[in-house]
C-alpha cells in the first residue's frame, strides 16, 4: 500500500479518534512523512474537538427566541371574527344612505334658490311709524328692482322728479291717486329723503279750494281729511275721508 | 412520533406556533454554531441564526420540498447571510472572547485555537464548509453532501484537503515553541 493510499485511512482514523492497526503502525514507524502526518492529524483533531466543545456552550440568548415567537404570533394573528349584523341586509342600508344624500342635495338647492331670491342686491329700508292721529312714513331710496314691497302705501321722496304732479314723482302720484289722495297743485317738490307726515284733520271746503283742489259745491261743512305734509309744513296731497266724501 | 422538518414547516405556514417553536429548537443551535464557525463572531452568529428564522416565517419564503430538505434550505440561507456579512468587511469580534478568564495553559491553547479560527476564516469557503460541518458539527459525509449539494466523494476529498491545510498551519504555529523548548 502506498503512502497516498494510506493518508486517507490516517485522516479517517484520526477523525474518529481510533488507533491504527498493526500494519499501519509498522508503516508509520518506517515512513517519517506518514508519521508526521499522523501526528498532525491527531493534533488537529484534538484542537477541533476543543473548539467544538467550547462552541457547544454558546448559543443565542433566550430573548431572541422570545422575540421571534412574538413576531410569529403577530404575523399569524387572525382578525377577529365579526358577527353578522342582524336586521336589514347591507344593500338596503346603502340604498337608504343614497336616498338621504339625494334628498339633502335637493333640499339644499331649493333653499339656496329661495335665499338667493330673498336677498336683495341693494338693501331696502322702509319703516312705518303709526301715532295716535298721525302716521309717519319714511322711505329711503330703493334700488332693488325685485323688491316685493308695495310702494303704493308709501310716500317716498326722491330727487329729480318732475313737478307736474305736485310734490311727487309721476309713479308716486299714481300710487297716491289709487290710495284716494289728491295731489295739491303747484306744491314744491320733496327733497331727496324728505319725510312726509299724513295728518288727519278737518278742513273747510274753502281751505281745499285755496290749495287748488277742486271742491264740490255740495260740500258745506268741515270735511275729515288726510293731508300729506312735507317737512317744510306745506301740504303735498289731500284725501277726503269719512262721510265728507259724500258731501 | 417526531414530525419531520417539512411537516413542521407546513404546519408553521398555517400559523401553528408550536411547530415553529419545534423547528427553532431543533435547528437553531446548529445554525448558530455554523454561523459562529464560519464568521468567527458570536454577534454575527446571533444575527444570522435569527435572520434565518425571520426569513423562514416571512411571506416571501421560497422553500420547495421537491428541490431539497428544509435543513439544506436553512443552511443555504445561513451561508448566504454569512457571506454577505463578510463581504461588508472584517468581523471585529473574536470568537474566543468568552474564554479570556482561562489560566496560562488555557491561554496557550486559546492561542492555538484562535490561530485555527483565523486560518478557518481565511480558507476558501468550499473547504471551510466541510470542516465546519464534518469536523465541528460531526455530520456524516452523506449529510454534508446533501446540505451543500455536492457528491459524497467531493465532500471527502475537500475535507482531506482542508485538514492538510489546517495541519500545516498548526505545524507552523507550533514550530517556534519547539525551537524554544530545544
Amino acid at each position: 500500500m502506498s503512502c497516498g493510499e494510506l493518508t486517507n485511512d490516517l485522516v479517517e482514523l484520526a477523525r474518529r479518534g481510533a488507533e491504527p492497526d498493526a500494519a499501519l503502525r509498522a508503516h508509520l514507524l518506517r515512513c517519517a512523512r506518514c508519521g508526521e502526518r499522523w501526528e498532525a492529524e491527531r493534533d488537529l483533531t484534538s484542537q477541533l474537538r476543543i473548539i467544538r466543545e467550547r462552541a457547544a456552550a454558546l448559543g443565542s440568548p433566550q430573548s431572541q427566541r422570545q422575540a421571534l415567537m412574538r413576531d410569529f404570533a403577530r404575523i399569524h394573528r387572525r382578525p377577529p371574527v365579526r358577527m353578522a349584523q342582524p336586521g336589514f341586509p347591507k344593500w338596503i342600508w346603502a340604498m337608504g344612505a343614497a336616498a338621504a344624500l339625494l334628498l339633502a342635495i335637493f333640499a339644499g338647492q331649493v333653499l339656496g334658490k329661495h335665499s338667493i331670491r330673498r336677498v336683495p342686491t341693494r338693501a331696502v329700508h322702509n319703516r312705518g311709524i303709526r301715532t295716535d292721529r298721525t302716521v309717519l312714513y319714511e322711505a329711503s331710496a330703493s334700488y332693488d328692482d325685485q323688491s316685493d314691497i308695495d310702494d303704493s302705501v308709501f310716500l317716498s321722496g326722491s330727487s329729480g322728479f318732475p313737478n307736474g304732479s305736485g310734490g311727487f314723482p309721476d309713479n308716486e302720484a299714481v300710487a297716491l291717486s289709487n290710495d284716494g289722495f289728491i295731489t295739491v297743485p303747484y306744491s314744491p317738490p320733496l327733497a331727496p329723503g324728505e319725510m312726509v307726515r299724513v295728518v288727519h284733520t278737518d278742513l273747510y271746503p274753502e281751505s281745499l279750494a285755496s290749495m287748488g283742489v277742486e271742491v264740490d259745491p255740495a260740500w258745506t261743512g268741515e270735511l275729515p281729511a288726510d293731508v300729506a305734509v312735507g317737512e317744510d309744513g306745506l301740504p303735498r296731497a289731500v284725501r277726503i275721508t269719512g262721510n265728507g266724501q259724500n258731501y | 412520533m417526531q414530525k419531520s422538518d417539512e411537516e413542521l414547516y407546513r404546519l408553521m405556514r398555517k400559523g401553528n406556533q408550536d411547530a415553529f417553536a419545534q423547528l427553532y429548537e431543533r435547528r437553531e443551535p446548529a445554525l448558530y454554531r455554523f454561523a459562529l464557525h464560519m464568521s468567527g463572531s458570536p454577534a454575527v452568529a446571533e444575527e444570522v441564526s435569527n435572520e434565518v428564522f425571520v426569513q423562514l416565517m416571512g411571506p416571501t419564503t421560497r422553500f420547495d420540498e421537491t428541490r431539497g430538505t428544509l435543513e439544506s434550505f436553512l443552511y443555504g440561507i445561513a451561508r448566504n447571510l454569512v457571506r454577505a456579512i463578510r463581504r461588508l468587511g472584517p468581523v471585529a469580534e473574536p470568537v474566543d472572547r468568552p474564554f479570556r478568564h482561562d489560566i496560562l495553559g488555557e491561554l496557550i491553547t486559546n492561542e492555538t485555537t484562535a490561530a485555527l479560527h483565523r486560518t478557518l476564516r481565511e480558507m476558501p469557503e468550499r473547504y471551510r464548509d466541510v470542516i465546519v460541518l464534518c469536523d465541528l458539527e460531526e455530520r456524516s459525509y452523506e449529510d454534508v453532501a446533501r446540505l451543500i449539494g455536492r457528491p459524497v466523494g467531493t465532500v471527502r476529498s475537500r475535507l482531506h484537503r482542508a485538514r492538510a491545510l489546517l495541519s500545516a498551519k498548526l505545524k507552523r504555529l507550533n514550530a517556534p515553541s519547539e525551537v524554544f523548548s530545544k
